[in-house]
């Protein structure tokens, strides 16, 4: 499998601020990659890195195999962008707008175009200075999968957008996948990352502190275990790897890591167990830990 | 076991049919509160206009004799047409002057102060949904356009006070002066009467202030075609009454001193916020009586590029440009004949910026080169300003995330704003060239003035080609090519005057070429000035190169 980004070791300074402070991040062809990160934490710059628009201080940038900054004008005939805010001219309609964007990248597929349109539901003929955020953000997100590129980088494509386009988005991406593309995802939705990514890398404070699919990352984390037994269950708490243990009348309710699943699940057989949940850690989980435990340091962008 | 009486707080029932304006007290205060600012600004800034006018003649009449130069002047039909119906000019005082020339240009600020506070407090605030917390609150449907007919009223009242005291203050004639600032306040009132009108229609507050301000222009052309016909005996002078601006004229402070046209005013203005109370309760709050229309679905097949691209976005200020080019031309040039008769009695210093009165037409012709060459420039400059704009407001970002290069981006708006000077100083030539001809009976002039106009292309193109490194290396820096432009005006014109040397003029990029047809147009500096620009402007592609986010 080829890498269709590859980072290393970047660092990025806004005048006296490390916005990205060492930063690795690997993207394989073919791939639904989500880039996961509060707000601040150097997700945008990133991608801006990638499009050529900003310059890294230090490190290795490579994208689609070729330098992000010097060779801009034949990596970008190869992508599509849409940035988290999107602005239009206020006296262009957003047709004008759509189809503007896929000829300044080099090709166009007007069928794809209308039906995408359809599809998201929107009105091409008003005005760029009439449409709402989320249309905005529809316009470009259009003219995006409309055209016929390796690489879709997306940065919180879908800010704005309601549940139902949302359900849209999400087809277009599974679709775009099937059809080989490659895609960087960023957002801090968490549940959105969830359904599509393969692989997903969390960022914070510049750096990724986590990198994996969600299987990888969940061996990293606890689950949650709800369950009835019959018999008094305090002999859990001295297994390894449980953690906030709580009994009220049979009913126990506690935290596992993932590597001492096994144990735990044999002992509440032994302790006959009537009713059981266990739930994987969900995306909050994961980044509750990254972001949760660690204390902050200072220095570090906001 | 106690009962506890819970007295809840009566709330007062709405009056039947009343509220409409409750709240109106508060919404005045706190559109002063916000305006705080802007409203001594205005009000000020006009008085202060007034008082600059009028200290500027006092030094420059120093005999009676200047005062005859200037009714030959201001009496003709041109004087008329930029100044007024010219009441008592056969006796001329300082005080008439000042009202019935320079009395017009405040009384068109007085216009555009009350119809920008207008659509500021009602359209603006509605298109940014500020305007939905207000009304959410307890605020009856009509109390933002009264409170802001009161704001703009109060502003009016304001102007025409301290103008008539200004004028007072310098010993003119008390009612007069009481009279003219009313005359000026009247303005005001009207423009914000309008104003209310043309907030209800659109959806957009540039519509709304676009609508009433060509009113406020079509005021000013039909005011300036009756009083050119009053000067020449002509029959069309009740094309006057039709302009709100023409009512206030027509006060002839220290002359006829008649208050009664004002009633026109006050009764036009009431009128006018009167429909638009009715026009705002037909229409749905943020919605307008017009409706949006819709644009094409597709883009043209010709938009395709970044050079396609940038002339779109540049068109409608190029086409704007071109028409008001045109016509400043066309009304500078028919000034040309009343001008050769009026001078002839001028001051000697007006004369000296013309070139000397031995070469008082072609003088003329030049001086109109440069000062359109100076406008065009300030086009240039603007053009610049939009490439800033587009890159802090976001839209240069997904741009250049297409195959177009920053320098393409760059370079595709230079070349468009470029290839639009000569044209702009094309069309501006041609105004000024056929009211000239008009007003001479003479077609001479024609390919001089055309030539005059368009030579001075490279000293434009050196000043674009300045803004683009200025905004290439900074963009923060970039209003500072505003004194660069200011320099080249103010040794155009006054040097003859300013006793400032000769050799001063080389740092300004206009002083080169020449006023043609005063002066030859010198080749080498046209070479020079284009060899310059060329370098710069590739000098500003190269620096470009640099990060493109996040530096405004």
């Amino acid at each position: 499998m080829t890498t269709a980004i590859d980072i290393q070791h970047i660092d990025k300074l806004f005048g006296r601020i490390k916005a990205l402070d060492g930063l690795d991040l690997q993207v394989e062809t073919g791939t639904v990659h989500g880039f996961l990160g509060p707000n601040g934490a150097g997700k945008s710059t990133t991608i801006r890195i990638l499009l050529g628009l900003l310059r890294a201080d230090r490190g290795r940038v490579r994208l689609l195999g070729g330098d992000p900054w010097a060779d801009a004008v034949r990596l970008h005939r190869r992508l599509a962008y849409v940035p988290g805010d999107v602005e239009l001219w206020p006296n262009l309609t957003g047709g004008e707008a759509i189809d503007l964007f896929a000829r300044l990248r080099g090709g166009t597929d007007p069928v794809r175009r209308d039906e995408l349109c359809q599809r998201f539901d929107l009105d091409p003929r008003k005005k760029g200075r009439t449409y709402s955020k989320g249309n905005r953000q529809k316009v470009a997100l259009i003219a995006a999968l409309a055209s016929d590129v390796d690489l879709l980088l997306l940065d919180e494509p879908t800010a704005g957008l309601d549940p139902l386009m949302e359900a849209v988005f999400q087809e277009c991406i599974r679709e775009a996948c099937a059809a080989g593309r490659t895609v960087l995802l960023s957002s801090h939705i968490l549940a959105q990352v969830e359904v599509l990514a393969d692989q997903i890398s969390i960022i914070r404070q510049g750096r990724i502190v986590e990198t994996g699919s969600l299987t990888d990352l969940r061996h990293l984390t606890r689950t949650s275990v709800d369950a009835i037994v019959d018999s008094p269950a305090a002999s859990l708490a001295t297994l390894a790897g449980v953690h906030g243990l709580q009994d009220t009348d049979g009913h126990v309710r506690f935290e596992v890591d993932g590597d001492h699943l096994a144990a735990v699940i044999r002992r509440l057989g032994d302790l006959g167990v009537r009713g059981l949940t266990v739930r994987p850690p969900t995306l909050e989980q994961l980044l509750l830990r990254h972001y949760g435990d660690e204390p902050a340091r200072n220095g570090a962008v906001a | 076991m106690a009962t506890v009486m819970v007295n809840r707080p009566v709330v007062a029932a709405p009056a039947k049919g009343g509220g409409r304006v409750t709240g109106t007290g508060t919404l005045l205060r706190f559109m002063l509160r916000r305006d705080r600012i802007r409203f001594p600004a205005w009000t000020l800034g006009l008085a202060l206009l007034m008082g600059y006018f009028a200290t500027a003649l006092e030094t420059f009449v120093e005999s009676p004799a200047d005062l005859e130069g200037l009714t030959a002047f201001s009496g003709s039909p041109a004087g008329a047409l930029f100044g007024g119906p010219g009441f008592g000019f056969d006796d001329l005082t300082i005080e008439r002057f000042l009202a019935g020339q320079y009395g017009l240009y405040v009384a068109i600020g007085a216009g555009l102060m009350g119809l920008l506070t207008v659509v500021r407090h009602t359209r603006v605030e509605e298109r940014s949904g500020r305007a939905e917390l207000i009304r959410a609150n307890v605020v009856g449907r009509h109390a933002q356009l009264t409170a802001v007919l009161a704001l703009a009223a109060t502003m009016a009242a304001v102007v025409a006070i301290l103008i008539g005291g200004l004028m007072a203050s310098r010993g003119y004639d008390l009612g007069g002066s009481l009279l003219f600032g009313a005359s000026v306040g009247a303005v005001a009132l009207v423009f914000a009467g309008v104003a209310a009108v043309t907030v209800q229609l659109s959806e957009y507050p540039r519509a709304a202030s676009g609508a009433a301000g060509a009113l406020l222009g079509a005021a000013f052309v039909l005011r300036g075609l009756g009083d050119m016909a009053a000067a020449q005996g002509g029959g069309a002078s009740w094309l006057s009454w039709l302009s709100p601006i023409g009512w206030s004229q027509q006060t002839a402070p220290y002359v006829h001193d008649r208050w009664w046209p004002l009633v026109i005013s006050l009764a036009f203005a009431a009128a006018a916020a009167a429909a638009g109370y009715a026009l705002s309760a037909r229409r749905d709050f943020g919605a307008g009586l017009v409706p949006p229309r819709p644009g094409p679905a597709r883009a043209a097949a010709w938009l395709d590029g970044p050079l396609a691209l940038a002339f779109r976005l540049h068109r409608a200020s190029l086409i704007g440009w071109s028409v008001g080019l045109l016509a400043a031309g066309l009304a500078y040039g028919s000034f040309t004949q009343p001008l050769l008769d009026g001078f002839t009695d001028a001051p000697e210093d007006m004369v000296a910026i013309m070139g000397g009165s031995e070469n008082l037409l072609d003088g003329y012709l030049g001086t109109m080169g440069l000062t359109m060459a100076l406008a065009v420039g300030v086009y240039a400059v603007l053009a610049m300003q939009t490439l800033r704009a587009e890159e802090s407001e976001g839209r240069a970002e997904p741009v250049l995330a297409t195959a177009v290069s920053r320098s393409a981006w760059i370079g595709s708006h230079l070349v468009v704003t470029a290839v639009g000077v000569p044209w702009l100083l094309l069309v501006a030539g041609a105004g000024m060239g056929v009211g000239a001809a008009v007003s001479t009976g003479d077609a001479g002039s024609f390919g001089n003035l055309l030539l005059g106009h368009v030579a001075h292309t490279p000293a434009v193109w050196l000043l674009l080609a300045a803004a683009a490194l200025l905004y290439a290396v900074a963009p923060r820096v970039l209003p500072l090519i505003w004194v660069v432009l200011g320099y080249g005006l103010i040794f155009g014109y006054f040097a003859p005057i300013l006793d400032i040397p000769a050799s001063a003029g080389w740092l300004s990029p206009f002083a080169h070429v020449g006023e043609h047809p005063l002066e030859e147009v010198s080749v080498v500096a046209v070479l020079v000035l284009t060899g310059l620009a060329a370098v710069t402007a590739q000098v500003a592609r190269l620096a470009f190169r640099r990060d493109v986010v996040g530096r405004t």
